[in-house]
């Protein structure tokens, strides 16, 4: 019996070490034959081989998802015949940026991403962000930009190509005209107008403001930052250069201010658990009567005749809404190519079509671009051509303290700390006792 | 002397895949792991080694402890609150008829066999303070006063994130435990019946004890399950409001990913894999240890 034991065993391991052995790259297919191996192939396509180019973009929002199906997909394959282009769905937010790191790490990177500002300082000290400044040259696209210093990153160099719109992203207001009529409220003109308004709608039955909190989302991209500058814009311009810190009694206000309307019952019940989807339902289906919410968002909103919106109101003479706006955009807010693609060229092409359908998208919702499409501008949207009307005329536009002043670290504990925030069970004093010694060792200024 | 070698040499040989597939893919990639929690690595590139300075941030940080103590009292629930009741519905479900059993245990399976995304939703759903059913049944019969934001109240999150963790497996477990019940012979109860024995002096004298195999490996699979929570986490709370609900592998995340500490956070995981090593050996020297022959 031993003997037989003995003899299935062995007969066993062989197996399993057949088996792995054909399991393991040997770089032959399955008729034996050798094939290249990833390490051994060829970089440059030839002529009768489309170059694989991996493409990863945001995919949580409306706006990039429209960009995708109508205007990139559609059209890629007649603009660029030589390329074979592979999308990856990116997720949004901390997700998209989490697998971009996962992937910088272990070398996969795709060859191209939307990247921002927060994502593309680490990728270029790793060397895999590609300089496109002689790309963009050779071939004249960066001729296409009516700003094209606007592209350019600290060091005088391209590292992303946009269409330009990030610029003209801004927190509103958003308000449905009928609900506040029905509720007998006026458009506010000051923060203490805003909460009455808040609590005025609340007594008649509506969600008064609806925002995203979940992660701190609203907090960190525009409340905290519109909470502080309609008290003291200049405190907030301050903050976002590193000249002053959260010490400041500005800066300490305008997290009051937050606390006050987590606390004053102007924000949904749970809103710090409020993703970004159920956020705009609440106010799309009229359950709640405001909404916080960026200008990206604007073209989908404008489709509703009762939707308007108004400025941040001000909350000192110091703060005039005809005078001050946050803008969103940083020149590393764009389409990157990785500097290890195989197929750079190509990818940098496909970089460029990408910006130029997003400025397609955002020129048909009637959003103004800072790439010229070359198509004829059409007429504007009522609610656009408001917004553009104020918009153009502020003279100072802040930067978004969100993308322009934090590492990851800082990034993080300010999310999380923001989401505190909107619970009401946690006061500014507070945040600003617990986010103090995280901001000190920031190193985003360094 | 022949036949020892025999079988040592066929238990060798037929343990040799399964073992050096764990040491690829589980023992080796310790190793890595174990060299960048010794460095200053932000998940991009190495700024150096920085030797045990990871490890004692790490036990320094306040919020590693809140973590920590996020999760031994999840694992507590689960051991206290969930495994008692998984026993209960095993011992309910051997004393229903056929048919009902056959209902009960499509039931309790079919909440494991969910995505734990699919279930994570579900409970945001149920926990929605203004429109959520939970709220609305304790409105209904009353006790709207007890309404609450469950996910955003620091006091409630945890909890709320546990019961949905619990509402997944317990079936499951409750599943293990009834197979367990079946493999105790017929004579032992009957023998018992004779002897004048209820139902419940039944299930405590003869059940509960002839499972001591099952409860074990129940035990067992429970605490590091409950130990190593994350994805209801990460979907639920996101480890708020602040760090309320924040686990011990959802501090790891965080450390890792959120904050691009990379070399914290693997000092993190390390840590980790020492606190289950140590309570899966408490249970191994001190659950069940000694064999009962049925």
């Amino acid at each position: 019996m031993s003997k037989y034991l003995k003899l299935f065993s062995t007969a066993l391991v062989g197996t399993s070490l057949l088996a792995m052995t054909a399991c393991a790259t040997t770089g032959k297919d399955a008729s034996g034959t050798a094939t290249p191996s990833a390490a051994t192939s060829t970089p440059q396509s030839s002529p009768n081989k489309k170059a694989k180019i991996r493409v990863m973009t945001i995919t949580t929002d409306e706006a990039r998802n429209n960009i995708m199906e109508k205007f990139i997909k559609p059209n890629i394959e007649a603009a660029l015949p030589d390329v074979e282009v592979e999308f990856e769905p990116g997720g949004g937010g901390g997700d998209f940026v989490n697998k971009m790191k996962t992937y910088n790490a272990s070398g996969d990177l795709p060859d191209v991403w939307y990247g921002d500002s927060t994502l593309a300082p680490p990728i270029m000290e790793a060397g895999n962000l590609l300089d496109l400044t002689p790309y963009v040259t050779k071939d004249h696209f960066i001729d296409k930009y009516s700003v094209p210093d606007a592209l350019k990153a600290k060091d005088g160099k391209v590292y992303a190509l946009s269409s330009g719109s990030d610029t003209y992203f801004t927190p509103v207001i958003y308000y449905h005209v009928d609900m506040f009529e029905k509720a007998g409220v006026q458009i506010p003109k000051t923060f203490d107008e805003l909460v009455k308004a808040a609590q005025t709608l609340k007594s008649k039955g509506f969600v008064p403001i609806s925002t995203p909190g979940k992660g701190g989302w609203s907090t960190t991209v525009f409340l905290f930052q519109n909470m502080v500058q309609i008290g003291d814009p200049q405190a907030m311009a301050d903050l976002v250069t590193n000249k002053t810190d959260f010490n400041n009694p500005s800066i300490k206000a305008g997290l009051a201010r937050v606390e006050q309307l987590a606390k004053s019952g102007a924000l949904p019940e749970g809103v710090a658990n409020l993703d970004y989807g159920p956020a705009k339902e609440l106010f799309t289906s009229k359950k709640a009567a405001m909404y916080m919410m960026m200008t990206w968002e604007l073209p989908d909103l404008a489709k509703d005749p009762t939707v308007d919106f108004f400025p941040f109101p001000a909350a000192s003479d110091k703060y005039d809404s005809a005078k001050v706006a946050q803008f969103w955009g940083a020149p590393l807010n764009g389409y990157s190519v990785n500097a290890k693609s195989k197929n750079v060229e190509q990818a940098v092409k496909v970089a460029e079509f990408l910006a130029m359908a997003d400025a397609k998208y955002f020129e048909s919702t009637g959003a103004p671009v800072a790439l010229k499409t070359g198509n004829p501008t059409g007429e504007l949207q009522p609610l656009m051509k408001k917004f553009l009307d104020w918009y153009n005329a502020v003279p100072t536009k802040i930067a978004s303290y969100s993308i322009n002043a934090q590492d990851a670290k800082v990034a993080a504990e300010f999310a999380t700390l923001g989401q505190n925030l909107l619970t009401g069970q946690y006061t500014s004093d507070q945040f600003v006792k617990d986010f103090d010694k995280t901001w000190k060792e920031n190193t985003w200024f360094k | 002397m022949n036949r020892y070698f025999g079988n040592r040499l066929a238990v060798f040989v037929f343990a040799f895949p399964a073992l050096l597939l764990f040491t690829a893919f589980v023992i080796y990639p310790l190793f890595p792991e174990m060299m960048i929690s010794l460095q200053n690595h932000d998940g991009f590139k190495s700024e150096g080694f920085v030797g045990l300075a990871n490890y004692m941030d790490v036990l320094n940080s306040q919020t590693f402890w809140q973590a920590n103590k996020n999760t031994l009292l999840v694992v507590a629930l689960s051991i206290f609150v969930g495994l008692p009741i998984s026993l209960m519905l095993a011992l309910l479900m051997d004393a229903q008829t056929p048919s009902i059993r056959r209902f009960f245990k499509a039931a309790a399976v079919f909440p494991a066999v969910l995505s734990v995304t699919v279930v994570a939703q579900m409970w945001i759903a149920f926990y929605e303070p203004t429109w959520g059913l939970f709220n609305e049944i304790l409105r209904t019969v009353g006790l709207g006063h007890l309404a609450k934001q469950w996910l955003t109240d620091k006091d409630t999150a945890l909890i709320s994130v546990a019961v949905a963790l619990f509402w997944q497996y317990i079936g499951l477990n409750a599943l293990l435990f009834y197979t367990g019940i079946k493999s105790i012979p017929k004579t032992y109860y009957e023998a018992a019946l004779i002897d004048g024995a209820g139902y419940v002096k039944a299930s405590i004298k003869i059940t509960i004890p002839l499972l001591q195999d099952v409860v074990k490996y129940v035990l067992i699979i429970s605490t590091l399950g409950s130990m190593a929570l994350y994805a209801h986490v990460r979907i639920m709370t996101m480890g708020g409001p602040g760090d309320a609900s924040r686990t011990i592998v959802y501090q790891m995340y965080y450390t890792a990913f959120e904050r691009s500490e990379f070399g914290k956070g693997t000092a993190t995981a390390m840590l980790f894999i020492i606190e289950c090593l140590i309570i899966s050996f408490l249970i191994n020297r001190f659950v069940a240890r000694e064999k009962i022959e049925i």
